[in-house]
Order: C-alpha cells, then sequence, then structure tokens
C-alpha cells in the first residue's frame, strides 16, 4: 500500500527541519512506539535484546539544547544501518516489530529510506521518502512510503491500518513540530538559527 | 495472569467460579459451566451466534469479559424454555423451519427476543435490520423473519399473519 | 407463498410422504442441547493451534520453537521435523495430465499460501496454546507470490517444482473441429469475458475436532466437522498411518459446510496425529480468521465464452476458455470441479449442435480452491446464462423468447448433450412459463419503458440453469478420474419391538435428512414416524458411507435407504406368509400391514413380523432370524434439477444501488419428500448466489495477503441484503431412482448469481452497459454507468 502527505511546519528554515530529521536522537523521540534506534553494522546480524539491554538511560539533549554541531556529527549518512524496535498497538494486537532500516540516500534536501520489520505473526517492508521545500507558510515536508505488510496485520486491511499510518505520521511531524518551536524559541536569545543556517 | 472470583446468575441458578482478566463471558459460560447453547462463530463481534441476554439485554457473549458480567443475571437459550414448554420463539422456529444447521440459531432467538420485548408488531423489514447483527449462512432469512413474526403473534403482538410475503 | 408446515403426529404414514412436516432435529437445536464439536469436554483434554504462515510465498529458513516450549502450560511443540507419518494430504481425483504435487501437513520447506501450517502447539488451554503460538520465531526468505491465474500461467513465479509454468492441468470436452466449424458458418458470433471470483465459504461454526487416543488398544477416537466421515477415515488412515480400523470418526452436530467439511485438510490430521504423541485428547477448533485463511475457496475463474448463432438467432456453437485458480495445492477433489462438474453442464437448457471447453488449472499463492455449494455448476451456468443475454440482446430478441427458441424440446428426453452428459427429464418451457407468470412479465416490460422515461432503470434477469447432481455412478466418475466409488450405503434394523433404526453413509450438516429419511422409511414401511430413528455421521455406527455433497444424500442416500427398506418388507413377508400360513405370493403389503389376498382380516403388522423374526421360534425354511437389510445403491447416471429464477432490480445511476423489487424461482427439483425442507434449501441457496452477485469476494493483494480477512471485511449477507423470494416448483420426476427426486441442495446457489447480474445489464441498457463483474458493488455499478460516459 501506498502513503503520502506533506506536512508543513511554520517560522522555520529548510537547515532546522533537515538536521532535525537527520538526528536518530530526534526521531526516536518523536516516532510513536520507537522503543530505540541504534546504528548497526551488519544490518542482518542484529540482536535486539542486546540492543535493548545496552540501551542507555537518558538520551543526550536535542535541539535547542544540543549543540548543532553534535546533532549533525550524529545525524544519518548514506549506507548507514539502524535497528529500531517499533510497538504499534493496531486494532487489537500491540506487535512489536524488530526493525532494521537503511538510509539511502541522504543529502540535503532530499533523503530516502528503506528497511522491514518483524513482529510474531506480522512483518512490513518498507521504502519511504521525503524532500523539503521552502514555501510561503514555511518549509514543507514532502513525504512518501511504500509498504508491503504481512501477516495478522494484512488481514486487518487497509480499513485498520490507514488510521493506524495516518496517527503514526501526523504525531511524528507534530512531534517534530513542537520541537522546532522550541529552537526557534530559543533563537530569540541565542541566535541558533543562524548558526545552524550557517552549517549547510 | 490475574484470576478472578465472580458471580454469575445463569438461567436463575447462582454460580461461582474462577476466570482470568482476559476470559470471554462466552468461554466462561461454556467451558467453565457447560452452558454450550451460545456458539461462537468469529471474534469480530459480527455473526451473533454467542448472543445471551445479560440482564435481560441481548449481548454479544464474545465481546464481553466474564468478570465484567460479575453479578449479573444471563439468560443462555438454555433459559427460554420454561417447564418443559418451549418459548415462542423456539415453537416459531420450529414452525417455520427458521433454522436448519441450528448454529446461528440460539444467538438468533436471543436477539429476536430482546428485540419483541420491545416491539409488538414488527413490520418485515424491521426484522430484517432488528436481526442485523446475526449472521445465518443456511436459510437465506425469510424463514427467520417468518418465524419472528408468528413469535411475535403468538407473545401477543397483532403482526400479520407468518408468511407475509404472500 | 411460504409452506405451511404441519405436525407429524397427525399424519398418516401413507401421507407422510411429500409432507410439510416440522423438523425432528430442531428440538435439540433451538434449546441448546444440540452437540457441535466444540461442546465436546473430555478430561484431561489439551488445545492445539497451529502456527500459520503470515507469507503467501516463503522459503522457511527456521522455525525457533523454544520459548514456545518452554512456557507455562505448553505441553508440546512440533513441526514439519517432527512428523513421522508420510503426512501428505492426498488428491482424490485425477486427471490425465495433473501434475500432483507434494501437499504435507506442517510445511517444512517453503509456505505457499498465508495460513500454511509451519508449527503446532499443544497446550493445556485454548488461551496459552494462542499465546504460545506468538512466542514461535519462524525466518522466512520471502519470494514473490502470485493469486490470479493467468499472471501465475504466464511468467509467474514457480510455486511448485514440479509444475512447470504452475500449470496443474489442461483438460478438454467437446468436439474442437465441429465447433470451429459452427464459428465459421455462423451468420452471428458474441463473446464475453467474465470472472467468476473466488469466495470463501464461511459455514457459521468454524472447523473444529477433538481427537482422543487409546495406547492400549491403538484406537483413535475422532470427532470433527465433516461432511463424509468414512471419506475422511479412509484418506487420514494413509495421511497418519493409522490402520482403518482403528481410526473412528464421528460428525456430531455440524453447523453447515457448503463443500467446505467435505475435504481432507491438515488441522483435522494434525489433531489426531498429536493426540497420538501427547497420549491425552485433543481439541482444535479454528479461529475464524483461521477459516477465512484455510478453508478451502470456491470459484475462481476467469473465462472466455464465444457463441455462434444461425440468422434465426438459433445457438449453433459454443466456446469457452477458462483459467481456474486452483491455489497452492490440489485439495481433496479440486480437478474434478473446474473440468467434469463445469464443462459437462455447458449445454445448460439449451440444444446446441456443438460445444468446445478448454480448461487450464493453475497453481497460485492462495488457498486451495476446491468445491463450494454448486461446485463447477455455477460458474457453467453463469458463463452460459450471461452469454444468453448477451446473444439475445445482439438479435434484438427479447431474452425469454430466446431461451423458449432455442430450449432441448420437451419431448427430446433422454436427451444427450455434445459435451457427454445424458440429461434424464426435463420441461424447461413450463419453469419458464411459470416464472413469466409470476412476474407479471408484458406489464414489467411495459412499466420498466415507463420508469425509463421518468430517469428510473429497473432491468429483469434471467437464469435458465440445469445442474447435475446426485453424483454419481461409480463405474462413470472412475473412468472420468474419481479415485472413489460414489455409491451409498444404508442399514435398516428392525429391533424386536418393533422400533427401527436406520443408518445411512451420508452426513447431513443442516438439510434436516433426520426428517427426510424419517418420511422416506415411514412410507416404506407404513410406520409411524415417532417409531424410527435414523443415525448418520459415525463410522462405528454405519457400515460405510461417502458423506453428503453435490446434493446427493435425497437423490442417492434416499434411494440406498429405499432398497434397504424394500429388502427388510422382502424377507418380512416370507416370514408373515409363514405365520399366516399362505403362500407368499398371495400376501400384499400395504401401509405396514401384511394382508392375505382375498381374506383381510387375515394380517400382520410389520412391527409384529419383526418381534417374530426375533423370537425365531417359528420360522420358513431357509430363513434367517432377526429383520435387517443393508444395501449398497449406485445409481445409473446423474439427475438434472432445473428451472428458471429471475429477479427485477432497479438501479439508482446516481449511487451504483441495486433494489430487489422481486426474486421468483421456480424449480424442478422432481418429486419432494418435504416441501418446506426443499424451499428452505431454494432460499438458502440463493442466499448465497445473492451474496456472490453483490458482495462476497475474496481479495489478496500483490503479496497474496488476503484482505478480506474477517467478517468486518467479507460480506456474508445479513438479513437485509437478501431480498423477499417467491418460490415455486414443477415437479418432472427423475427416471433414474425410486423416488424420482432430483436433489435440491445447490440449485439456489448456481441460479441466482446470473439472474441478479443479467437483471442489472438489462437496468443499465441505455447506458451501454454490457458487462459487470461480480460482485456488483456499488462502486462498480456506478463506474459501469459512467464508463460510457453516464448518459442514458
Amino acid at each position: 500500500m501506498e502513503f503520502e502527505g506533506t506536512f508543513t511546519i511554520e517560522e522555520v528554515s529548510p537547515e532546522e527541519v533537515w538536521l532535525s530529521l537527520s538526528d536518530p536522537y530526534m526521531i526516536k523521540q518523536s516516532l510513536p512506539g520507537c522503543q530505540f534506534l541504534t546504528e548497526v553494522e551488519d544490518p542482518d546480524d542484529v540482536d535486539f535484546e542486546e540492543l535493548r539491554e545496552a540501551e542507555p538511560d537518558e538520551d543526550p539533549p536535542l535541539l535547542p539544547e544540543a549543540d548543532p554541531d553534535e546533532v549533525a556529527a550524529r545525524g544519518f549518512d548514506e549506507g548507514s544501518h539502524y535497528a529500531a524496535l517499533l510497538e504499534l498497538k493496531v486494532g487489537a494486537v500491540k506487535p512489536s516489530f524488530r526493525t532494521v532500516v537503511t538510509i539511502d540516500e541522504w543529502d540535503h534536501p532530499v533523503g530516502s529510506a528503506s528497511g522491514e520489520g518483524d513482529a510474531s505473526g506480522s512483518s512490513f517492508e518498507m521504502d519511504s521518502g521525503m524532500e523539503l521545500s521552502e514555501t510561503d507558510e514555511g518549509v514543507a515536508i514532502a513525504w512518501h512510503a511504500e509498504a508491503d505488510v504481512f501477516g495478522r496485520i494484512a488481514q486487518m486491511g487497509q480499513r485498520v491500518i490507514n488510521p493506524v499510518a495516518d496517527r503514526v505520521v501526523s504525531r511524528f511531524f507534530s512531534n517534530i513540530e513542537d520541537q522546532l518551536t522550541e529552537v526557534a524559541e530559543e533563537d530569540e536569545s541565542s541566535g541558533l538559527r543562524d548558526r545552524i543556517k550557517g552549517m549547510f | 495472569m490475574a484470576e478472578h472470583d465472580i458471580t454469575l446468575t445463569v438461567n436463575g441458578n447462582e454460580q461461582e467460579l474462577t476466570v482470568e482478566s482476559r476470559t470471554l463471558l462466552v468461554h466462561a459460560l461454556r467451558d467453565e459451566l457447560g452452558y454450550t447453547g451460545p456458539n461462537v462463530g468469529c471474534e469480530s463481534s459480527m455473526c451473533g451466534a454467542c448472543t445471551v441476554h445479560v440482564d435481560g439485554k441481548a449481548v454479544k457473549s464474545c465481546t464481553m469479559l466474564a468478570v465484567q458480567a460479575d453479578g449479573t443475571d444471563v439468560t443462555t437459550v438454555e433459559g427460554l424454555d420454561q417447564d418443559g414448554e418451549f418459548h415462542p420463539i423456539q415453537e416459531a422456529f420450529q414452525e417455520e423451519h427458521g433454522l436448519q444447521c441450528g448454529y446461528c440459531t440460539p444467538g438468533m432467538m436471543m436477539t429476536a427476543v430482546d428485540f419483541l420485548d420491545d416491539h409488538d408488531d414488527p413490520g418485515r423489514e424491521e426484522i430484517r435490520e432488528a436481526l442485523e447483527g446475526n449472521l445465518c449462512r443456511c436459510t437465506g432469512y425469510q424463514n427467520i423473519v417468518n418465524a419472528v413474526e408468528t413469535a411475535s403473534n403468538k407473545m401477543g403482538g397483532s403482526g400479520a399473519a407468518a408468511g407475509g410475503d404472500d | 407463498m411460504s409452506i405451511e408446515t404441519e405436525d407429524p403426529s397427525e399424519i398418516d404414514p401413507a401421507e407422510i410422504l411429500g409432507s410439510a412436516i416440522e423438523r425432528r432435529e430442531d428440538p435439540a437445536l433451538i434449546t441448546g442441547d444440540a452437540e457441535y464439536t466444540d461442546d465436546i469436554q473430555i478430561p484431561r483434554m489439551t488445545h492445539m493451534a497451529v502456527k500459520r504462515s503470515q507469507h503467501a510465498h516463503a522459503r522457511i529458513e527456521d522455525v525457533d520453537t523454544s520459548e514456545a516450549e518452554a512456557m507455562d502450560g505448553v505441553v508440546d511443540v512440533f513441526t514439519a521435523e517432527d512428523i513421522d507419518v508420510p503426512g501428505s494430504l492426498p488428491v482424490g481425483w485425477l486427471l490425465e495430465t495433473l501434475e500432483q504435487v507434494d501437499h504435507p501437513i506442517l510445511a517444512g520447506e517453503k509456505v505457499r499460501y498465508q495460513g500454511d501450517g509451519v508449527a503446532i502447539v499443544v497446550a493445556e488451554d485454548r488461551y496459552t496454546a494462542q499465546d504460545a503460538l506468538d512466542a514461535i520465531d519462524v525466518e522466512y526468505e520471502r519470494l514473490d507470490a502470485v493469486t490470479d491465474p493467468s499472471d501465475a500461467l504466464n511468467g509467474g513465479p514457480e510455486i511448485h517444482d514440479d509444475a512447470a509454468d504452475n500449470v496443474a492441468f489442461e483438460w478438454e470436452i467437446g468436439n474442437a473441429d465441429e465447433t470451429e466449424e459452427a464459428f465459421e458458418e455462423a451468420a452471428h458470433t458474441v463473446d464475453l469475458e467474465v470472472e467468476n471470483q473466488l469466495l470463501i465459504p464461511n459455514a457459521m461454526e468454524p472447523r473444529a475436532a477433538v481427537a482422543d487416543y487409546n495406547p492400549s488398544d491403538n484406537q483413535i477416537d475422532l470427532a470433527m466437522t465433516t461432511q463424509n466421515p468414512h471419506v475422511h477415515r479412509l484418506l487420514m488412515a494413509g495421511v497418519i498411518d493409522h490402520p482403518e480400523n482403528k481410526l473412528s470418526i464421528r460428525a456430531p452436530d455440524v453447523g453447515g459446510g457448503f463443500g467446505s467439511k467435505i475435504h481432507h485438510y491438515a488441522d483435522e490430521a494434525l489433531t489426531a496425529w498429536a493426540a497420538k504423541q501427547v497420549e491425552r485428547p485433543v481439541k482444535w477448533v479454528a479461529t475464524r480468521s483461521e477459516t477465512y485463511q484455510t478453508d478451502a475457496l470456491g470459484r475462481g475463474h476467469e473465462t472466455h465464452g464465444q457463441v455462434a448463432m444461425d440468422e434465426d438467432g438459433n445457438i449453433t456453437g459454443l466456446k469457452v476458455d477458462t483459467k481456474a485458480n486452483l491455489g497452492a495445492y490440489l485439495s481433496t477433489f479440486a480437478p474434478s470441479i473446474p473440468t467434469y462438474l463445469y464443462g459437462t453442464l455447458l449445454s445448460g437448457q439449451y440444444e446446441i449442435p456443438a460445444i468446445h471447453c478448454e480448461v487450464t488449472g493453475a497453481f497460485t499463492n492462495v488457498p486451495p480452491v476446491d468445491a463450494y455449494r454448486g461446485a463447477g455448476r455455477p460458474e457453467a451456468s453463469y458463463i452460459v446464462e450471461r452469454l444468453v443475454k448477451h446473444a439475445a440482446e445482439h438479435m434484438d430478441m427479447d431474452p425469454a423468447e430466446f431461451r423458449r427458441q432455442n430450449f432441448v424440446p420437451g419431448d427430446a428426453f433422454p436427451y444427450e448433450t455434445p459435451v457427454a452428459m445424458v440429461y434424464d427429464s426435463g420441461d424447461y418451457e413450463k419453469t419458464l412459463d411459470r416464472a413469466l407468470e409470476m412476474l407479471d412479465y408484458e406489464e414489467f416490460r411495459e412499466r420498466q419503458e415507463a420508469a425509463r422515461e421518468e430517469g428510473r432503470y429497473l432491468g429483469v434477469g434471467f437464469s435458465a440453469y440445469i445442474e447435475a447432481c446426485g453424483i454419481a455412478p461409480s463405474e462413470l466418475v472412475g473412468q472420468l478420474g474419481a479415485q472413489a466409488g460414489l455409491w451409498e450405503s444404508s442399514l435398516v434394523r428392525f429391533q424386536p419391538s418393533g422400533t427401527v433404526t436406520a443408518y445411512l453413509g451420508t452426513s447431513g450438516h443442516g438439510q434436516g435428512h433426520d426428517t427426510t429419511y424419517s418420511q422416506i422409511l415411514a412410507s416404506e414401511l407404513g410406520l409411524d414416524i415417532e417409531d424410527i430413528d435414523i443415525v448418520e455421521g459415525d463410522t462405528d455406527e454405519i457400515p460405510q458411507g461417502m458423506g453428503t455433497y453435490g446434493s446427493r444424500s435425497a437423490a442417492v442416500g434416499g434411494s440406498a435407504l429405499v432398497q434397504s427398506a424394500r429388502k427388510v418388507v422382502e424377507k418380512a413377508k416370507k416370514i408373515a406368509a409363514h405365520q399366516l400360513e399362505a403362500s407368499e405370493d398371495d400376501i400384499e403389503f400395504e401401509d405396514g400391514e401384511f394382508r392375505v389376498a382375498g381374506a383381510p382380516d387375515r394380517s400382520m403388522h410389520i412391527q409384529d413380523v419383526a418381534g417374530a423374526a426375533y423370537l425365531a421360534h417359528d420360522m420358513p425354511d431357509d430363513v434367517e432370524p432377526g429383520l435387517e437389510a443393508s444395501s449398497f445403491y449406485d445409481p445409473e447416471n446423474f439427475v438434472f434439477p432445473f428451472g428458471m429464477h429471475a429477479a427485477i432490480v432497479e438501479v439508482d445511476p446516481d449511487t451504483g444501488e441495486i433494489d430487489f423489487e422481486t426474486y421468483v424461482a421456480v424449480d424442478d427439483v422432481g418429486n419432494q419428500i418435504n416441501p418446506k425442507i426443499v424451499e428452505g434449501q431454494i432460499h438458502g441457496g440463493v442466499a448465497q448466489g445473492v451474496g456472490q452477485a453483490l458482495y462476497e469476494g475474496a481479495e489478496y493483494d500483490e503479496n497474496g495477503q488476503l484482505l478480506t480477512g474477517s467478517m468486518q471485511d467479507y460480506t456474508v449477507p445479513k438479513a437485509m441484503h437478501v431480498p423477499e423470494m417467491e418460490t415455486d416448483s414443477t415437479v418432472t420426476e427423475s427416471p433414474h431412482n425410486p423416488l424420482g427426486v432430483k436433489g435440491v441442495g445447490e440449485a439456489g446457489t448456481i441460479a441466482a448469481p446470473q439472474a441478479i447480474v443479467n437483471a442489472v445489464v438489462d437496468a443499465l441498457e441505455p447506458f451501454g452497459v454490457e458487462n459487470i463483474e461480480m460482485p456488483l458493488k456499488e462502486e462498480r455499478v456506478w463506474r459501469a454507468i459512467h464508463e460510457n460516459g453516464g448518459d442514458a
């Protein structure tokens, strides 16, 4: 099934959005149900139990508290792989998807990633991408995803899956938006925004 | 899994039992208490084969947890006949051939009894709508609608004679 | 038009055959006393659940059951590696070109449809068994899947190593050259591409099994949802390598089947096998999701049909090319359904000099496809009746008169078609005329005309159906590839006190056999119905049997019952003659009484003869004590019910919504043993046909994932979806069986879809709509209207 949409965030610059969307910690905290998101060497050999246990109690700070250079340094690189544990409530079931994602392309303002997730009795495969553009209102994030779902979840059909996908995506972007609003507020005092702009 | 002691009054008999939090009322009735009249036909509350009365109202017993029914009066199809006499709905289903394999029949009758309690003289369309939550794969419904009409007459309603499609 | 029922106790045995008596099975079914398989509880019983593939096509890389095995309450977990018996499901009908493929009861290397079993859990209770499934970790390498038969045949991913291009078989019937010639010489030809969509049977009771194993005598007692316990026993004995005489199969009350409980699936065999492994009783009950994933589907045809006509609209030739979806494996009778139960019915009610039909069976990644109510015959009737409607339109002829002109004439029976059938008897104009009368046809055409002027679109659709049922002569089906005989067996046994028990090898599951057979036997023996008990569905009690499907129970089982009853009477007559000191030739039997001809006061009731036969103090020479007889009845031909169904609908061109104004069914099923039961079969059959025409259809995505996997997404018709039906019948006796009956179980399902589709196409004729694929959902109808611009 295919999903797409555009989410516009007002009063921010494309660079701020890009930097945030490149930050694995920002993604982890914004993505509903994401238990962890960790870079891995070999996508075919991931021990999720080990990663869960190795997960630190507290994440490093996000923008605006974080140093933009540090955020940029930990940002996504093309060809890198991430493991994530995603707990999603779909209808009456709450599967935990052991997910592995590869960053296929990451070049401002275009990014794409592909991955697959596996839960008991259900799984998915996904290709997704986004492109940022500046508009009169702010920054438009045009995103698209093509997903194949399998098993118990697939059987619930689009009637159940579409609202879940809508919910996840809209919460994700509104979380990002909330965080970026803090960046905008922070900027009143520190000139953070200019610093980020200067990085690109 | 947490366990709970609950009391159900089933067809007039008070019964105490211990159930898990997740035990469905239909499984408590069938597996724990032996009332196998209500049947399980789906797990999506669409088919209605498990319909019983809880405190007099028709309820799909696969959508209710046993703990939620604690302290209630439950009537299953086993409680429809009184003193060896069939309930009018049972007589009507037999007279009109309102059933074939019988799997949906207990739920169908329990829904119909609840409906007829509130509707004196229902039309055929009204009956069909009332049975929306009860699926039958055998009869094509026509003789079920006839049976509900006939039962309505037997129960004192002034509805048209059965076989109103004449 | 509803038939009024009668109280059986008020009916004389002489009148009971043909009476619409109340059903004897109902008291148990309306009180909760009935016993369905899931109602069975046995001490120490465990519960089995099946881990099913989430992928429609994948290689299994690893199955890790360790976590599940360690769970509290889990008794054992088994995978394909543990299966120590042949464990491959057999196919019971072979064709010359058939590729037989392995169908393991648990997949070990590869899964081929979503729902294919990979492991089983046996646990202390049903909740724990389900929990443990989630703890089983299966690693798959996903493969591309294909669900459409044409795609599968044209370069689809290879599903079985042994079946190149996913071809299961190629089959043909009729005469290709003569048909080609008919098309060359034709004044007119028309053609249609139609799809007959995959359907999910949806018996209200999900499949289930309870097995109890006794190690000290190696006995397995298996209660299961079956339409044919003896057939299941024979096949399962091989699958789990257990002696047939140590495997008892019983059908408790069965909550509908519609074909889906004929087939030998993996799960019931696994239940029996697991009971033997854990040496405790095992219960397995399918969830509704599992029935959606694993019950054999029905239909699944893509067909191109062509009709040749002369200049007067006489049909001169018919050509049919079908791609049939067989699913991932060959189910029990799968090869016979789109071949001998389909191609042989393509002559319909018509005299067609030349017919040729080719069928290619395709493996795909959907569950196996097999018999579902009608089984092949609905598909045949659909293409024939859609083509006939199309042809009549092309010729600008009235569709009713076009049919009449092409009917096999009433004096042509027995009629041999070009597709290997000999129709027993029929009078097709009679059912047509009655239907036209019930529709008030001429008046309708005027109303239709007037309505169109007001922008309202009414349409009438006809379905002149014929089916071959009462399946069927063993020798014939053997020649066609059946791996079994299709006789039926019965045993009629008097008890010394004069009551009777009859044992039949059919196995009813909602059809009212207890009532029907009691009526037959009461009539044959002149007994009150209360003195008769009927036993079906138990391999321990009933000597042999072939089961209930193909509308065969009355025609074949009923005939076996008559045959045994008549043997009993014959023997009783000898004893009565001896007791009455008369010559056997002088004894007459009527209404249960043996009388000496010419001396009416010298008589003996058959129930007293039974007493004398067991007392055996005074028996004629060469007559053994006791009074019972058994028989195997093998019919000499199929029987051919027929009829005319017609629908009047109104279509709202703005929404695509279809409303029924009238549904008329005139059926000729031969003699009727209980007209109320016959009526019920027609009602239920039509409802399933309405379901196919308007609502139902199994849908899969491109990965073979079922998108209609629950009753929320697959519309089983509800009460308000099914129209009020007006039914009537004509009676043309079958000459082939002693009851003159023809079978009624599938008639409605065979007849209804094309009546409805033809009606909708007729309504939309002003919009230039020639075809719409089932199910006729509102959106699809709306699109068809607007495809041609939407102007009437």
